[in-house]
């Protein structure tokens, strides 16, 4: 436990809050209200600090789980693939009363009566190429059949999925090594194929032609909003007195996205020569890989991973000889989809509610960890930089296409025959090419209805929509042309002009077997689920789109929800803290406004009248008698748990 | 100085200037529930979203400046908050912008969808910002079908807070208070999303002595203070402007009344002196005026029993009895409670009756960082600068001595028991003259050959001189109860009773025959003092008082006695 308090700047010991939760959880399977206050007192601190992070971060639990504890992903992708069903079986397999959703923070757990299993509906578990997916203890099982639960629980042998071998039209540089027969994730391995070859270039670099090489490369953030990382890194000053920290981001958990899950899993020298050598351009002396919760297995090859480089001096003191002092260190998130934002990622790792930060004044880049200078960059970012160092800046900005450049990994799920992860030149493939040609194509006799490009909060794009698209060709001139969905590059800028974005790059596609107001509900429920509550639009507004299109699915849709629908939205995206209002309004808007017979087809009822029966004063001094309407006129609308309204 | 544009007019404010404070300035109020001005800005309530913008720059990077002259403002896409920013040269902002309204609607009807349509039985209505917005900001109709979000209601946080989780609002204020301010990290969030509910940890409670601070920056009805809950619709309350008179620090306050009745105090904003807070105890401490204890009638010994009388009678009894002595025949037992119009009178009759023995009650207890102050008087300055005592309390026991002795003949106790000084009740029962003026009666009240009854702080107007040496202003918030009479009115008796007409008809008069003695207050009146009240001491200083060297020598020699005695 001292050894976690020590990764962190002793006054800012708080840091360690969530590593000690960790290691209480499992110690003793839950935190306890002794774990509170222990932990508490061994961070200085009140154990309403400690309870804040315990009901904040769903991992952690305060009451006991089964001995077996499983998992469920509900998300998107998961529930397409039959993650509902597969819920339901396993209850009754294992013999459990079915839960009431009481709508809490957290879905509930259920604990068999022997005590001996348990299982939770959780949120994406970023393997969404394997739908639908569980993890039972520590173990992800991937493709599992909702129809033969019993074999899964009896036998809990991780399903060893075979590693995709690349498609022709990929361009591989971060997945190079994922797939290859012979590939060990040792240092041995990746050092006899020439790794930490470029760590070694760097350290005879200057940082400012490192940041350079970058800034020429041209490339652009793989986490989701695309910023360009050069100019990013450009925002730290040269002359910074305080100490500089980079983090790498491992929280993936954009529905849809599950590239760095492979890089971790199979490649992890490749991310931590690429985290040295960003260090290296950034002064910076610590960095921290803020991994997600539900990656235990990527965690603990990730500190394999740092004490082997330690070995061979990649990283410690005088790291390479260069004089040179870095230290990497691993911090476990617990569940929290907002510890993806940048400074709700920060606000984590200093040990609090990952509730994301006002900006401006808290700009990462001046105001970032412990109030220093920080740079947050996605771990496919970071396993960029490498390749831009063994390539040079411009020959990497030859990839892909103007100002998109490089390759990157887009993962396709949800109705195709092969959905996995691909690494493409920027631009240089298709949507169409992507869903026919890479993932196969949709299932035997099925259309494409629609395709979600970015991750589950990028806005969705109709299969018969028409997108007028400019195309900058690489003398600057632009062409504008007008395309189906099958034509669109799969490129930042054509998937901005098309409306939506090129996010996180998981693409989830829909077939005409789906119900948008079912896929809708879903992504809200996420959205709802995942809210971090800090600020006012977003907190209230996704729960109540959310309970707009559950009621709207069993039937309770009133002709007004669509309207109200979009204007939530609305009043949600660009009035928040941070990008999550967006994230959770874009679906929504997107969602109602493109299919809009299927969702007033659903919003047939009448709107009750108000409670009370309202009349305007006029009627008052006018008439004899006040016409009042019966309350629940309509019987439909009763069923849909209208009851208290108002 | 920063030229910014708000709503199309160009202004000047100084650097540092919150944005949202500029255009409170500029008389554009930006409605705000999470931003306090003397907490940190967490930015979540989303209700000061503004336009904003900056200079647009030329290829120059110098602004470019349009037809007016003044610079041409680049409009940021997206609504600002006005809480987290300060002004800066060439901004511009739009507080009442067709967007803005739709963000400041959106807000309202988000922040009401689970809130508690409770309003009838709350508190805070009548002071609420959730009402008050909802009129300026909000839609009349509600779009909202589905069930509102449970919470805990009716949770007592701490001895004096209870707390409605279905009305909380999340804006954090409270938290930060605890945070910042009070330095008892005791309040949190726990859950998340639209579940999040405000909470302590089971093993604590919200009880530092500055918890009630967070009931009046709720913004809404969450936080109640316990002690005023279901007691007054606020709408009733009348409002009177004071000072906090229980210890040295002189937190500005509101008393709220209805019918000479206290219903509660709350902190007045002075940043001479409390800033925007104050603490519980002080806070509290009214009940007292309530009493039954109260004093109601002036009475006197007659014969062997006590006998009310008419306040003529009482004073012209006291001055009777008074008369026959002098010098070191009188020790008088003041109160650093009293107001320093009370002490200069009572100087004044000190000094017509050549009086040596005089002090005040030292009073004191555990103070803290940040408001509460050892000195549990309030106004020990006041008696210092007045005269009526160097070190307050060190005279008491030569008091007591010579009362023991005999040589003292008549006592007066203002505010305070002599029994606590050390003189034990047969000694009281000895004197010729035991003349008491209080406000409740207590153990040595009944061996008093004179009973008058006085007024507490929120029943009289006068000035005091708190620890650091501001005068501030008392108001009459409430009627006294019975025939008691305002203290000054009562020594200004006693005074022309002893020594015949001093002109003093109010207690401006007294004020301002103190202003033309004592050279702190030359030039000030009670009125120029103001609500905020006026620095007229040194903090810490220990004024020379404004006695004849003469008397001085004589106190020192006793002094010098005293300790000797002891030893």
């Amino acid at each position: 436990m001292d050894e976690a308090i020590g990764r962190y700047p002793p006054e800012h010991k708080r840091s360690a809050a969530l590593p000690l939760l960790h290691f209480w959880q499992e110690h003793f399977g839950f935190i306890s209200d002794e774990g509170v206050k222990w932990i508490a007192a061994k961070l200085d601190l009140q154990p309403i600090n400690i309870l804040e992070l315990v009901t904040f971060y769903p991992m952690f639990r305060q009451e006991s789980a089964g001995k077996t504890h499983v998992r469920v992903c509900r998300t998107l992708s998961c529930a397409m693939a039959g993650s509902y069903r597969l819920m339901e079986n396993l209850r009754e397999a294992i013999g459990f009363e079915p839960t009431i959703d009481n709508h809490g923070t957290h879905n509930p757990i259920s604990v068999s009566p022997d005590g001996n299993c348990s299982i939770e509906f959780v949120e994406c578990l970023a393997s969404c190429g394997t739908a639908p997916v569980c993890m039972i203890g520590e173990k992800l099982h991937e493709n599992v059949d909702p129809n033969s639960v019993v074999d899964l629980v009896s036998n809990p042998q991780s399903v060893i999925r075979n590693p995709q071998s690349p498609h022709p039209l990929e361009h591989r540089l971060v997945f190079k090594n994922i797939g290859r027969a012979d590939w060990k994730i040792d240092i041995d391995t990746y050092i006899d194929n020439g790794g930490y070859e470029q760590l070694k270039k760097a350290v005879t670099m200057s940082r400012v032609d490192i940041v350079n090489e970058l800034k020429t490369s041209g490339l652009r953030g793989r986490g989701g909003a695309g910023f360009p990382c050069g100019v990013k890194w450009s925002f730290i000053k040269p002359d910074e007195k305080k100490p500089i920290y980079l983090i790498c981001n491992a929280d993936e958990s954009e529905p849809g996205t599950f590239k760095d899950r492979y890089i971790i899993h199979e490649d992890p020298h490749q991310l931590l020569e690429g985290i040295l050598i960003s260090c290296l351009a950034l002064d910076a002396r610590t960095a921290y890989i803020y991994i997600r919760g539900e990656f235990p297995e990527g965690a603990k090859i990730l500190e394999r991973a740092i004490e082997e480089a330690r070995k061979h001096n990649f990283l410690g003191k005088n790291a390479l000889g260069s004089g040179f002092d870095v230290e990497v260190y691993i911090h476990r998130g617990a569940g929290a989809y907002i510890c993806g934002e940048e400074t709700g990622l920060i606000e984590s790792l200093e040990g609090k509610r990952a509730y994301p930060r006002i900006k401006p004044p808290y700009f990462p880049a001046v105001l970032g960890l412990y109030l220093c200078p920080t740079i947050v960059n996605n771990v496919e970012t970071l396993c960029h930089v490498k390749h831009i160092i063994a390539m040079g800046g411009a020959k990497y900005a030859q990839l892909g296409r103007p100002n998109n450049t490089g390759t990157r990994i887009v993962c396709v799920s949800g109705d195709v025959q092969r959905p996995g992860y691909f690494e493409i030149e920027v631009g240089a493939v298709t949507m169409g090419q992507l869903i026919y040609e890479m993932a196969g194509g949709l299932k035997p006799g099925r259309m494409l209805k629609a395709v979600i490009p970015g991750g589950s909060s990028a806005k969705v794009l109709r299969a018969d929509e028409r997108f007028k698209i400019k195309d900058r060709q690489s003398d600057g001139s632009i062409i504008e042309r007008e395309m189906s969905i099958d034509e669109i590059p799969m490129d930042f800028d054509s998937l901005t002009a098309a409306g939506s974005m090129a996010g996180s790059g998981g693409v989830i596609v829909l077939d005409d077997s789906r119900d948008m107001v079912w896929t809708l509900n879903n992504i809200n429920e996420f959205y709802a689920h995942e809210s971090c509550g800090q600020c006012t639009p977003c907190r209230e507004g996704a729960l109540w789109m959310k309970k707009i299109t559950e009621r709207m699915l069993h039937g309770g849709g009133v002709v007004e929800d669509p309207r109200t629908l979009k204007t939530i939205g609305d009043n949600i995206a660009g009035r928040t803290i941070c990008a999550f209002g967006e994230a959770c309004a874009w679906p929504t808007q997107s969602f109602v406004e493109k299919f809009p017979d299927e969702f007033a087809s659903r919003a047939a009822k009448p709107v009750p009248p108000p409670l009370p029966p309202e009349y305007i004063s006029e009627e008052l001094t006018e008439r004899e008698t006040i016409p009042t309407t019966a309350l629940a006129h309509d019987p439909g609308w009763e069923k849909a748990g209208s009851a208290g309204t108002i | 100085m920063f030229n910014v544009q708000v709503d199309g007019v160009w202004r000047q404010f100084p650097k540092g200037t919150r944005v949202i404070e500029a255009c409170e300035q500029a008389g554009s109020y930006v409605p705000r529930y999470c931003y306090h001005k003397k907490l940190s800005s967490p930015g979540n309530c989303r209700m000061c979203l503004i336009e904003m913008g900056l200079p647009k720059l030329g290829p120059d990077r110098k602004p470019e400046l349009g037809a007016d002259g003044k610079p041409v403002i680049n409009w940021m896409p997206r609504p600002q908050i006005s809480c987290a920013q300060d002004v800066a040269e060439g901004m511009g902002v739009r507080t009442n912008s067709p967007l803005v309204k739709e963000c400041q609607r959106g807000v309202m009807e988000f922040l009401l969808i689970n809130h508690p349509l409770d309003c009838p039985i709350c508190d805070q209505a009548g002071e609420c910002r959730l009402q008050e917005f909802s009129v300026e900001y909000g839609t009349s109709e509600s779009r909202f079908l589905e069930n509102k979000v449970k919470k805990p209601k009716n949770v007592e946080l701490g001895p004096r807070v209870t707390l409605d989780d279905e009305r909380c609002i999340l804006c954090s204020r409270c938290i930060r208070f605890c945070q910042e301010i009070a330095k008892d990290d005791v309040l949190g969030f726990v859950d998340r999303g639209s579940n999040t509910v405000l909470t302590a940890h089971p093993g604590k409670r919200l009880e530092n002595n500055y918890s009630l601070n967070t009931v009046d920056i709720c913004p809404v009805g969450a936080l109640t203070s316990s002690d005023f809950r279901f007691k007054m619709r606020v709408w009733f309350l009348k409002e009177t402007k004071s000072i906090c008179t229980s210890c040295a620090t002189g937190c500005n306050t509101v008393i709220a009344t209805r019918e000479d009745m206290i219903y509660r105090q709350t902190p007045r904003e002075n940043d001479a002196v409390n800033s925007c807070w104050m603490c519980d105890y002080g806070r509290l401490n009214f009940d007292y005026l309530q009493s039954e204890r109260r004093l109601l009638e002036p009475r006197i010994f007659l014969g062997n029993k006590f006998a009310a009388v008419d306040w003529p009678t009482a004073i012209a009894h006291a001055a009777l009895q008074l008369k026959p002595f002098s010098g070191w025949e009188i020790a008088v037992v003041a109160s650093g409670r009293m107001t320093n119009e009370e002490l200069w009178l009572m100087a004044q009759l000190a000094r017509a009756l050549d009086v040596q023995l005089i002090d005040i009650v030292a009073r004191t207890g555990p103070g803290d960082d940040i408001l509460l102050s050892t000195d549990r008087n309030p106004n020990t300055n006041g008696a210092r600068l007045l005269g009526i005592t160097s070190e307050p309390g060190a005279k008491l026991p030569v008091i007591a001595e010579a009362v023991k002795s005999g040589r003292v003949k008549a006592l007066m106790a203002l505010g305070e028991n002599p029994i606590d000084t050390g003189i034990s009740v047969e000694q009281l029962s000895n004197l010729r003259a035991f003349i008491v003026m209080d406000i409740l009666a207590n153990t040595a009240t009944e061996h008093a050959t004179v009973v008058l009854p006085s007024l507490g702080f929120a029943e009289k107007r006068g000035s005091t001189i708190n620890g650091k040496g501001r005068l501030q202003r008392l108001n009459r918030a409430v009627r006294g109860p019975g025939n008691a009479r305002d203290d000054w009115e009562i020594l200004r008796d006693l005074l022309q009773a002893l020594t015949g007409s001093n002109g003093i008809y109010s207690i401006e008069d007294v004020f301002r025959q103190m202003s033309e003695a004592v050279p702190q207050f030359a030039g000030l009146t009670l009125s120029k003092i103001g609500d905020l009240g006026v620095q007229v001491m040194q903090a810490r200083e220990s004024p020379s008082p404004p006695v004849d060297p003469a008397v001085s020598d004589i106190e020192k020699a006793e002094a010098k006695k005293t300790s000797g005695r002891s030893r």
